[in-house]
């Protein structure tokens, strides 16, 4: 997924919109907040404070809800989000020396993004995708047998 | 796969190897080949069968014989009699007291090759999954009609008889378990299909969601109907887009036929399905912490009892069943439950789908009847090892067991699983060479656990991080022999005092490393060598959660 | 009735009892750290595992069910390993050095756990990274770096007093309290209330006024009552060297069950006011220190003469924070005694004057106890912020909305209350009686059964427009009230405001209308002793410019700046207070008064629970209580007191049933 930030008024509308197509039920809740993630990138205070509002919850509830589930991030990701598995299926398919160049071509830890925004770097656990191991999911697109010397390229084809 | 109509197995363990293993496998090759029988017959090395008195063996399917000690010169007959005429070479077969214990089962497999019989695969691959039409066409929801021309309880009969346990990885009787919710008198109830699939290694449920959705289903409606439901859910993980778009897609097209709504087949039964989409945890696998994850909450499994069968989904009775359990509901009401007994073991019927991967030559999924050896799913359907000899398979995925070489032959049920204390789970099977180390394995084994425990209970989220730190210590070399120690107690009160299944399980990779593998551990300890040369070995020490700090001697460590 | 066996005991218990509860009855003790009795079970810290015979592994007992027949053991050698495998585990997690937590000594239940354990070292190494220290808030502080991870704060929190403030953020290894979305507590939702600073086992939260003062079980307990407000919550004051260390909540009480909110647990000990040490008399122009019988001597040369006479004469006024002898005492003495002009309390809330009242026209109580409003599904809530005062009442039903009650709260836009309602009555314009007329008006369009009947339809027009409340709210507040299994319906002075009389009437006529037997009614009244001072008619109003003198009972009060205002042209006023303010530095004669935790004595709470509150401090030298002094000038005036104080309460029919607290 690719990210834009929009500002302050279209995260009230989108919540608003999404409330009228799900409802206010509490189980609705984490597939709201995966289509919040999913247009800005994350979940803001802002967008914690709009929800706690319409659906009538606490926002402690909703931020605790939110930083359990991996897919959901309460922190703002740079542009284009790179999962990189770290699950033994793909570690015996040789994951680390990928990883490695990944972190060598980016400089960057785990969890971090980089200073220009352009990337955020995480480890994954299995997609379900062991088959064709090791595997790297760069926004929406997952990319199969990597080797190491195909990151570079892999990289290079996002702006 | 090629299909083959028989297969000789060599093996190759250092003794056979010094009696000449080599030597036959050569004479094996050219043989055959002057017989014309090259494309029929497929010759392989068997690593470590356990120690014997009658190396080399040569085992051969679909028989199931076992020849030895066997001689270069032996082997014309054994071509020409066996592979060729069909006669067994009796003055060659191995007396059972000189087989090793791992191998005396072998007298009583006759039959067939474990080949593969697609039932949960069935339609994957052949239809389109966007059309129900090509489902309705290969017997798709004839078995729902079928159904409702019975009573719920004749229906739950068929598959409490058929002896369907659950495929997610604890193999709970289903039958049994929609009895369980059929029994309670509360007016709302529902049937959830668990497709959380987060196992490592494990995509055997995403093939069914993504290829044969309507299965999944009319399995559904089978089951709502006979345990008295009226709503369902199918939980799939967050990441599985395709599945989850598909599944929508089959819903709504089984709403305009009328498969799903009010009065299916005009009869009283409705039923309606809704698609709940996880968000990336795997603990959302547990029957509780899916149904907490469905009503808005964390994924922190419930204490137990009670159990979602008297109480689950918003405190109404609820059926949890995986999606290849579901998977096979359909064919077992068209084609009975005797039909099902007939394939597998009789304590565990049907087939397993398993996922092949490793350091093979061929990976992927099979399905085939339960009972399969692992020697068999290495041999016949991965083709062997890619490179290096067999050291470990881990089956069951991240938290089955690791087994060593020896225990390669026991039958792949719930059962005979049980007793060598080895877990099919999931039915992932991780195969690995002996360039994968024990301890960086089971570091990453221990960093998923840690990663993904909900944080609960005190075992699991502190004995997790505990014994990642602790395996950390031993691949960089600081470990001592108290480590030892302490991995073996965490592994103990993980299984004994955790709240789920994820802590329980956790710390099955300790066990099984340091029981077989312990010189291997030994050696990171007291020799500060690695013998697969994959741990670092750098003296650095982990002083932060997931951070390193580097010691060195200025720092005065 | 479930029958088992415990360590070979056999015991009896209710079915749905969880083993650790059945193994307490039978005096069997199974250690926990995240159980705690007034909430429900968690199963987190695998403490209290038992062996079941049948079950493959060890199970907790804090939420394992009884069965029939069940065989369990509670200390084999199995269980005490594991005991020990949970405590090294937590004291591996984070960095509890007991050595530096001033908790410890028998404070902290992780230390007392380990000590039952028989541990002695940590044999996991600790971890090493420090956590954070949140000392935002202003009572109390949360050390990251002691928290076990038992959910107690997080479940009491949501669970006794529905704030929903705490809360757990990511999971596994980094699971990490939180406030709101991440703030300091200093910064967010928390009302201040301090049940998670009782809750807590360890040195994570603590009272930060009693930290670093001694030893904790080096402590004085004295069981009392709180005198903040008119719920009367039980509380435990602790004192130690005749200092005020801490006030707790004690959960085995019956009222509160150990719930207090920030006015009777915190700010008693946050006050920051200047003690009246002497009595002062004004000479020349200013106050001067002198001698009691200086002072009570110039007091009585200027009321002596001011006896019976009802114009000009002597207004006597009291705080309702008095206790009830005091404040019948002052009856005695200066009603029947002297026959002062006017003798009254100081109370501007009304609720306990016109429910009185309404009782002494009806001649029968009419109100219910505060406990109903522990189980109910719908609340109506009636001009009473119970956000601001009263708020231990608002907890018992706030923390119901999330299993379903519904809050209706109905008040003016200052009314915070109305934030946590489920559905909001905010009304605009128009009287009490207009609300009640149009909530009636409601109901029986409701339940009307022909829809031609156009008056009703009317009627909720009508009334609808003169509160500005909308007619969909009225109509679903009518509907869920008729609805209710189990409604309740609470009112406070902003619906009694001007003296209301009628408003209460027509709200005990609405009240009739709902459910089959009516719906309780339940009054929050003022201050500790409201009640006391309506049953003794110390309500009446009063007009400062026609006295001559005053004698104002102020006890520990702090004076509103309207009554300081009025005294300031009355000609001579005496004060007895605790603390110095401008209405003290302003009068003629100032004697020292105990504060609350000086001087015993009883209160009337809201719902008729007399309650004593118990002395739990010392005055200082010079200072007496309100009873001596009273006694004093009675001497010097000649009135004989008889000093039954509790037929004089008694004496009248209460609003709500007097009972024994």
């Amino acid at each position: 997924m690719s990210v834009e930030v929009k500002n302050g008024l279209d995260i009230k509308k989108t919540i608003r919109e999404l409330i009228k197509q799900h409802g206010t039920e509490r189980a609705e809740l984490i597939p709201i907040m995966q289509k919040i993630n999913a247009d800005f990138g994350y979940i803001s205070s802002e967008a914690i404070e709009e929800l706690a509002l319409l659906m009538n919850l606490p926002t402690n509830q909703i931020f605790s809800v939110a930083t359990f589930y991996r897919m959901l991030s309460t922190e703002p990701r740079g542009k284009h989000v790179i999962q990189f598995c770290e699950s033994a299926p793909c570690h015996v398919a040789g994951s680390r020396q990928v990883w490695l160049a990944l972190q060598e071509a980016l400089g960057l830890e785990n969890g971090q993004t980089s200073k220009d925004n352009k990337w955020t770097l995480l480890t994954t656990s299995c997609l379900g995708a062991c088959g064709i191991g090791p595997v790297l999911v760069i926004d929406q697109n997952i990319y199969g047998n990597v080797q190491p010397q195909q990151v570079k390229n892999i990289l290079s084809r996002y702006e | 796969m090629k299909a083959v109509r028989s297969m000789v197995l060599i093996s190759n363990d250092t003794e056979s190897i010094a009696l000449g293993a080599n030597e036959v496998f050569s004479a094996f090759q050219q043989k055959i080949q002057d017989y014309g029988l090259s494309d029929e017959i497929s010759i392989s090395f068997i690593s470590d069968i356990g120690h014997n008195s009658a190396a080399p063996l040569v085992i051969i399917y679909p028989e199931a014989v076992i020849y030895g000690p066997v001689k270069p010169d032996d082997v014309l007959d054994i071509v020409e009699e066996h592979l060729d005429k069909g006669h067994i070479v009796e003055r060659k077969l191995v007396p059972a007291h000189e087989l090793s214990e791992h191998l005396t089962w072998l007298s009583s497999r006759k039959g067939t090759l474990p080949a593969e019989n697609r039932i949960v695969l069935k339609n994957v691959g052949l239809i389109d999954p966007e059309n129900i039409e090509d489902y309705i066409a290969l017997d798709g929801y004839q078995a729902l009609g079928t159904v409702l021309g019975k009573t719920p309880a004749e229906t739950i009969s068929i598959i409490e008889d058929s002896g369907l346990r659950g495929r997610g990885g604890a193999g709970f009787p289903t039958g049994l378990k929609w009895s369980f919710v059929a029994k309670t008198h509360i007016d709302k109830k529902y049937v959830v299909c668990n497709a959380d699939e987060s196992e490592p290694g494990t995509f055997k449920d995403r093939l069914v969601l993504e290829g044969d959705p309507h299965a999944i289903i009319e399995a559904m409606a089978i089951a709502a109907y006979a345990v008295g439901a009226d709503e369902g859910y199918v939980y799939i993980r967050g990441e599985y887009r395709l599945a989850i778009e598909r599944m929508k897609v089959a819903i709504k097209q089984a709403r305009e036929y009328g498969l799903l709504g009010k009065n299916i087949f005009s009869s009283k039964f409705s039923f309606d399905l809704h698609v709940h989409a996880g968000a990336g945890a795997y603990i959302c696998g547990e029957e509780t912490a899916l149904i907490e994850s469905i009503e808005g909450k964390r994924g922190e499994p419930r204490s137990r009892p009670p159990y979602p069968t008297t109480f689950g989904l918003w405190g109404k009775p609820t059926l949890v069943n995986n999606v290849e359990t579901l998977a096979n509901i359909p064919a077992i009401i068209r084609n009975g439950a005797d039909w099902y007994r007939s394939i597998g073991t009789p304590s565990s019927p049907g087939t397993k789908v398993y996922t092949i991967l490793g350091n093979v030559n061929v990976t992927g999924l099979i399905e085939v009847p339960m009972g399969i050896t692992l020697r068999e799913v290495i041999t016949i359907y991965a083709k062997g090892m890619k490179g290096g000899t067999f050291k470990m398979a881990q089956t069951g995925g991240s938290s089955g067991s690791i087994i060593p070489a020896n225990l390669q032959d026991t039958p792949m049920d719930f059962d005979s699983f049980k007793t060598a204390s080895v877990s099919l789970g999931s039915g992932a099977l991780l195969i690995c060479n002996e360039e994968i180390c024990v301890v960086d394995l089971a570091k990453v084994l221990l960093n998923f656990f840690r990663f993904e425990s909900c944080g609960k209970c005190n075992p699991c989220r502190i004995g997790c991080q505990k014994s990642f730190e602790i395996l950390s210590n031993i691949a960089e070399g600081i470990g001592t022999l108290q480590d030892l120690e302490d991995l073996q107690m965490m592994a103990n009160q993980l299984y004994e005092l955790s709240n789920c299944g994820l802590g329980q399980t956790a710390g099955s990779p300790l066990k099984d490393i340091l029981t077989y593998f312990h010189a291997e551990v030994e050696s990171h300890i007291r020799l500060k060598v690695c013998p697969a040369d994959t741990c670092p070995m750098s003296g650095k020490t982990i002083y932060h959660v997931g951070q390193e700090v580097k010691i060195t001697r200025e720092h005065g460590a | 009735m479930v029958k088992l066996n415990i360590d070979g005991k056999t015991v009896k218990v209710l079915e749905g009892t969880t083993v650790l509860k059945a193994a307490e009855q039978a005096g069997i003790y199974i250690p926990t750290l995240c159980a705690h009795p007034q909430l429900t079970p968690y199963g987190g810290c695998r403490l209290c595992m038992v062996e079941v015979e049948g079950a493959g592994t060890l199970q907790p007992s804090c939420t394992l069910p009884v069965t029939e027949g069940m065989q369990i053991k509670t200390n084999t050698k199995k269980i005490l390993d594991a005991r020990k495998f949970v405590l090294t585990l937590i004291f591996s997690e984070r960095n509890h050095f007991c050595m530096y937590c001033q908790v410890t000594d028998g404070d902290c239940e992780l230390q007392n756990a380990a000590y039952d354990e028989s541990m002695t070292h940590w044999p996991l190494q600790p971890n090493w990274q420090p956590y954070e220290v949140d000392a935002s808030h202003k009572f109390f502080v949360l050390d990251h770096n002691r928290c076990i991870l038992c959910r107690r704060c997080v479940r009491a929190c949501n669970e006794l007093v529905g704030n929903f403030t705490l809360g757990f953020k990511e999971r596994g290894a980094n699971s990490f309290l939180v406030a709101d979305y991440g703030v300091p507590l200093g910064e967010s939702t928390c009302i201040s209330c301090g049940t998670c600073v009782q809750i807590c086992p360890t040195g994570a939260l603590i009272d930060r006024q009693s930290a670093y003062q001694g030893k904790e079980i080096e402590v004085d307990h004295h069981l009392s009552v709180c005198v903040d407000c008119s719920i009367g919550c039980q509380r435990d004051v602790l004192t130690r060297d005749n200092r005020l260390i801490r006030i707790e909540g004690d959960w085995d009480t019956s009222l509160n069950h150990g719930l207090l909110c920030e006015k009777g647990r915190f700010e008693p000990l946050a006050k920051e006011c200047n003690r009246i040490l002497t009595p002062l008399v004004r000479k020349d122009g200013s106050l001067k220190a002198a001698t009691w019988d200086e002072a009570i001597s110039a007091i009585i040369e200027k009321i002596k003469p001011l006896t019976g006479k009802k114009e000009k004469g002597l207004a006597v006024l009291a705080s309702s924070r008095l206790s009830t002898e005091s404040l019948a005492l002052i009856d005695e003495v200066f009603n029947q005694g002297f026959e002062a002009a006017i003798v009254t309390s100081i109370e501007e809330d009304q609720t306990s004057s016109v429910a009185a009242e309404i009782a002494k026209e009806l001649g029968k109580p009419f109100e219910s106890k505060l406990d109903v409003l522990k189980d109910t599904d719908v609340a109506l809530v009636l001009g009473a912020d119970l956000a601001t005062d009263h708020q231990v009442a608002g907890f018992f039903l706030k923390r119901q909305q999330a299993s379903g009650t519904k809050l209706i709260v109905a008040g003016t836009k200052e009314n915070r209350f109305i934030d946590k309602a489920n559905l909001k009555l905010q009304q605009t314009k128009g009287t009490s009686l207009d609300l009640i007329e149009s909530l009636t008006a409601a109901l029986v369009e409701l339940r009307k059964a022909k829809v031609e009947d156009l008056k009703a339809a009317d009627a909720l027009y009508s009334s609808s427009e003169k509160t500005g409340l909308a007619i969909d709210s009225l109509l679903k507040t009518a509907e869920y009230l008729s609805s209710a299994k189990k409604p309740v319906i609470v009112y406070g002075k902003g619906f009694v405001s001007n003296n209301n009389k009628v408003a209460l009437k027509a709200l005990l006529e609405f009240a009739a209308l709902i459910g089959k037997n009516g719906a309780p009614l339940v009054g929050v009244k003022g201050q500790a002793n409201s009640m006391a001072a309506a049953q003794l008619m110390l309500v009446k109003p009063f007009k400062a410019d026609s006295v001559q003198a005053v004698y104002l009972a102020l006890g520990d009060e702090i004076p509103t700046k309207k009554l300081t205002k009025d005294l300031e042209n009355v000609p001579f006023v005496a004060v007895h207070a605790a603390y110095s303010s401008q209405l003290t530095a302003n009068a003629d004669v100032v004697l020292p008064a105990a504060i609350w935790a000086e001087e015993e004595g009883h209160y009337l709470n809201s719902d008729g629970r007399l309650q004593k509150n118990v002395k739990a401090l010392e005055a200082p030298e010079n200072v007496l209580d309100t009873v001596t002094t009273l006694q004093k000038i009675a001497e010097l005036l000649n009135v004989k007191t008889k000093g039954d104080w509790k037929s004089q309460l008694l004496a009248r029919v209460s609003s709500v049933e007097i009972t024994q607290g």
